[in-house]
C-alpha cells in the first residue's frame, strides 16, 4: 500500500486513518498531527510481526473521547451534557443501546437511569417492576417507603439547591443537626446538610471507588450528576480528581478496545483494537507500553506482568497455573513413594532391599508386590510375583508419571533458571557499572565507549526474558519438526547469550580490553539477531496456525 | 465522622423512644462501668403473625461502626438463628445492610428491623449463607416449617 505513495507524509496519515476506522471511533481524530505521544514512531516503522499496532492515550485524550460521545448524545437526545453523561454510563457508553432505547421511551429511561424522578406515583406495579429490572434483586419491605419519595418528587430538572430553613426547624436525617447552614438535594428534593454530603460521596469515591453515586435516601435511585459532585467537593480537590479518574476507568472498561495502566497510580491508557477479540489473542502476544514511562510494560491480552513473549496468553497462562499448583507435588509423590498396605503411612524407599518393615505399624511387606513378606518363603531377594498382571500396571503407572515429572522438571528448571538470572540482573547492572569505570580509568577508552557494556546488558536481559517464555511455550508444544526448529532456534538464542553473559562477566584485562569490546559488541549483534529470529519465527508460526499443542489450550481448536 | 454517629445513634435512641413498632425492642448496651455504649445496641424482632416464626423473639446484637452512617451495622442474630440468610456466626445477610448493594446513610433503625423482620418469613434463596436451612429449605418445606415453629417455641421470651 505504501508504495503508491511518494511522499512518506502521506503513508502516515493513512495507516493513521485504518487505526481510527478500527477503533469504532472511539478514540476522535484529535492528535492526527502535532501530538507527539509515541504513537509516531510506531505508526512510522513497519511493525514486526511480533509486535502489535497500539496507540497511548493520556487520562485528558479519553476525557476528551467522553466529552465527544456526551455531546452527542446531548444533541440527540436534548439533554445537558451531565445528564447525557448519567446515560452513557448508565449503558455502559453503549451509545447504540442508549439510544435505541430512548428513542422508545425516553422517560422510562430517564427514570431507570437514576436521571429523573418518576412522573407521577402511577400504578406501583409498573413502577416499581422498573426500579427493580435494573438494580437487581431487592426486598419487597421498602415498597411502602419509595411512594413517599415519588410524592415528594415533583421537578424533572436536575438542581442543586441551597435553601434557608423556613417553618418548622429542619434537621438532617443523617447526621441528626438541627439547621445546618446549607443543604443540598438531587432531583428528587431529599434534602441533607452538605456535610453529610460531602462525607459520603468522599466515602464512595475513595474506598469504594464508584463512580454512580445515588441519593442517600432509603430506596431512591436517583444519581448525582458531575456538576453536583463538584460542587460537593469544592474543598476537596484531591477527592474530586479521584472521582474523575473513575469515570474514565469506568470508560475504559466499558470499551473493549481499551485497556487502563496496570501500574500503580498510572492514568494512563493503551488502545489496541487489533487484540481486542478472543480470537485474536491465539494468533498475537498484544504487549504495549502505556505512553507514560517505557517501563510501564503490559500485556493486553491478559493479567501476567511480564512480557511473555513469545508465547500466547492463554499458553502462559496455562503454564503459570501449572508452575503454582501442586499437581507435580502429587506426581513426585506417586513415582517416589508408596503406602504401606496396613496402615497407609507414605513410605519412600531410599535404598536397601525389597523387604520392607513399615516403621510405624511394623508390617512387613514386599517393596515389589506390596504382598506380605511371609508369603515370600525362602525367595528372600526376590519376588517370584513380579510378574503378575496388576505389578505390571503398577509399574508402567509408575514410570509413565516418572516421565511426566522428568518432563515437566526438564523445562521447568529452565524456566526459573532465566527467571533467576533476570533477578539478579540488578547485581549484574551495579557490577558492570563499575567494570565499566574501571575500563575508562586503565584504557584509552572513553565513557561513551564503554557503553557497549550495558548495552549488551540490556540485550541479555531482555533475551533471558524471551528465553524464560520459550520453555513455557516448549512444555506444550506438541513434538515434531515444527517443535524441533522451534528448539533449534531456543538453543541457538540460548548458547548465545550465555556466551555474551560469559563475556560480560570475564575478568578485565586490560591489554585486551580493545579486544573484549570488539567481541562484545559482535556477539550482542549477533544476540539481538537470534531474538529476533525466535521473537518473528514464533509470532509468524501463530498468525500461520503452524503451532500444534499437546494439549487443549483455551482459544485453540 | 464519629460525631455525627453518635449524634445520629443519640437521635435514633430519642425517636425509637418516641414510637417503635409493636413487639420489637432496641436499647444500647451498657459498658462495665455502668456507661451506655450507643456503638452496641440490643434489638429483638417478633415474628410475623400469621408465619412460622410467630411468638418468637428472635434476639439481635447491632454493631455500628465510627463512620455510621456512611456504614451500615452489623446485625448479628445471638444465638445463631436456623434461616437461609443468616451466616453460621450469625450475621444477617441482607442487601439494605450492605454497603455496596442498597446501604443508604438515610435508613434509619426502624427500617433496618422492619426490614429484618420481613426477612424472616421471606427468605431470599439466591443469596444462600448457610447451607443446612438453605438445603432444607429448598428441598422438604415441611421440615423446615417445623424447625421454624421449633425455634419460635424456643424463642417465646419470658
Amino acid at each position: 500500500m505504501s508504495s503508491d505513495y511518494e511522499n512518506s507524509d502521506n503513508e502516515y496519515f493513512e495507516d493513521d486513518d485504518e487505526i481510527m476506522d478500527e477503533d469504532d471511533g472511539s478514540a476522535s481524530d484529535m492528535e492526527v498531527d502535532g501530538f507527539d505521544n509515541g504513537y509516531k514512531t510506531i505508526g512510522n516503522k513497519r511493525l514486526k510481526s511480533y509486535e502489535v499496532d497500539y496507540e497511548p492515550l493520556s487520562q485528558k485524550q479519553i476525557e476528551d473521547t467522553m466529552k465527544n460521545e456526551i455531546d452527542y448524545i446531548s444533541g440527540l437526545c436534548g439533554v445537558d451534557a451531565d445528564v447525557a453523561s448519567l446515560l452513557l454510563r448508565y449503558f455502559d457508553w453503549n451509545r447504540e443501546k442508549l439510544v435505541d432505547k430512548y428513542m422508545d421511551n425516553a422517560d422510562g429511561v430517564k427514570t431507570n437511569a437514576g436521571v429523573s424522578p418518576p412522573e407521577k406515583p402511577e400504578p406501583s406495579t409498573a413502577s416499581s417492576s422498573q426500579i427493580e429490572s435494573h438494580t437487581g434483586p431487592r426486598r419487597s419491605t421498602r415498597r411502602a417507603n419509595s411512594s413517599e419519595a415519588q410524592k415528594q418528587s415533583k421537578t424533572k430538572a436536575i438542581i442543586e439547591r441551597i435553601s434557608p430553613p423556613v417553618e418548622e426547624p429542619y434537621m438532617c436525617p443523617i447526621c441528626c443537626d438541627y439547621n445546618p447552614t446549607d443543604t443540598r438535594s438531587l432531583a428528587c428534593e431529599h434534602k441533607f446538610c452538605s456535610s453529610c454530603w460531602s462525607e459520603y460521596i468522599k466515602n464512595k469515591v475513595r474506598n469504594e471507588a464508584e463512580q454512580w453515586i445515588t441519593c442517600m435516601a432509603e430506596d431512591c435511585n436517583i444519581a448525582a450528576p458531575n456538576q453536583f459532585v463538584q460542587d460537593v467537593l469544592a474543598e476537596d480537590p484531591a477527592v474530586w480528581n479521584r472521582f474523575k479518574e473513575l469515570l474514565v476507568r469506568h470508560y475504559v472498561a466499558s470499551n473493549k478496545n481499551l485497556k487502563y495502566c496496570p501500574y500503580p497510580s498510572c492514568t494512563y491508557t493503551v488502545s489496541c483494537p487489533s487484540a481486542s477479540s478472543k480470537s485474536s489473542l491465539t494468533t498475537i502476544v498484544p504487549i504495549v507500553t502505556c505512553g507514560a514511562s517505557p517501563t510501564h510494560k503490559f500485556c493486553f491480552g491478559c493479567n501476567i506482568d511480564d512480557d511473555h513473549r513469545p508465547v500466547v496468553c492463554a499458553a502462559a497462562k496455562l503454564w503459570l497455573q501449572k508452575c503454582q499448583d501442586d499437581s507435580e507435588t502429587a506426581n513426585w509423590i506417586k513415582t517416589n513413594t508408596k503406602e504401606c498396605s496396613k496402615c497407609q503411612s507414605t513410605i519412600e524407599k531410599n535404598g536397601g532391599c525389597n523387604h520392607m518393615t513399615c516403621k510405624k505399624c511394623k508390617y512387613e511387606f514386599c517393596w515389589v508386590c506390596m504382598g506380605p513378606w511371609s508369603e515370600h518363603g525362602t525367595a528372600w531377594y526376590s519376588c517370584n510375583r513380579y510378574d503378575e498382571k496388576a505389578s505390571i500396571e503398577a509399574r508402567d503407572a509408575q514410570s509413565r508419571s516418572r516421565a511426566s515429572l522428568e518432563r515437566y522438571l526438564h523445562y521447568y528448571n529452565r524456566w526459573a533458571n532465566h527467571e533467576q538470572s533476570a533477578k539478579l540482573s540488578v547485581e549484574l547492572y551495579a557490577k558492570t557499572e563499575k567494570k565499566m569505570e574501571e575500563m575508562q580509568m586503565t584504557s584509552v577508552l572513553t565513557w561513551i565507549e564503554v557503553q557497549f557494556m550495558k548495552k549488551a546488558l540490556d540485550e541479555v536481559s531482555k533475551c533471558r526474558m524471551t528465553l524464560k517464555w520459550t520453555y513455557a511455550m516448549a512444555y506444550y508444544l506438541e513434538s515434531g519438526n515444527e517443535k524441533e526448529l522451534f528448539e533449534d532456534n531456543q538453543r541457538d538464542l540460548e548458547r548465545a547469550v550465555e556466551e555474551l553473559s560469559e563475556l560480560i562477566e570475564s575478568p578485565l584485562d586490560t591489554d585486551t580490553i580493545t579486544d573484549l569490546r570488539q567481541k562484545v559488541t559482535d556477539k550482542t549483534v549477533y544476540v539481538q539477531k537470534r531474538n529476533e529470529i525466535v521473537l518473528e519465527d514464533t509470532a509468524q508460526g501463530f498468525q500461520d496456525g503452524r503451532w500444534k499443542w499437546n494439549c487443549s489450550v483455551d482459544g485453540f481448536d | 465522622m464519629s460525631g455525627i454517629c453518635r449524634t445520629r445513634l443519640a437521635e435514633e435512641r430519642k425517636q425509637w423512644r418516641k414510637d417503635h413498632p409493636f413487639g420489637f425492642y432496641a436499647k444500647p448496651t451498657k459498658a462495665a462501668d455502668g456507661s451506655m455504649n450507643l456503638l452496641e445496641w440490643e434489638v429483638g424482632i417478633p415474628g410475623k403473625t400469621g408465619t412460622a416464626w410467630e411468638g418468637g423473639v428472635y434476639k439481635l446484637v447491632m454493631t455500628f461502626p465510627e463512620d455510621y452512617p456512611s456504614k451500615p451495622p452489623k446485625c448479628k442474630f445471638t444465638p445463631p438463628l436456623f434461616h437461609p440468610n443468616v451466616y453460621p456466626s450469625g450475621t444477617v445477610c441482607l442487601s439494605i445492610l450492605d454497603e455496596e448493594k442498597s446501604w443508604k446513610p438515610a435508613i434509619t433503625i426502624k427500617q433496618v428491623l422492619l426490614g429484618i423482620q420481613e426477612l424472616l418469613n421471606d427468605p431470599n434463596v439466591n443469596d444462600p449463607a448457610q447451607s443446612e436451612a438453605y438445603t432444607m429449605f429448598k428441598n422438604d418445606k415441611v421440615a423446615y416449617e417445623r424447625r421454624v415453629r421449633l425455634q419460635a417455641r424456643e424463642n417465646i421470651p419470658k
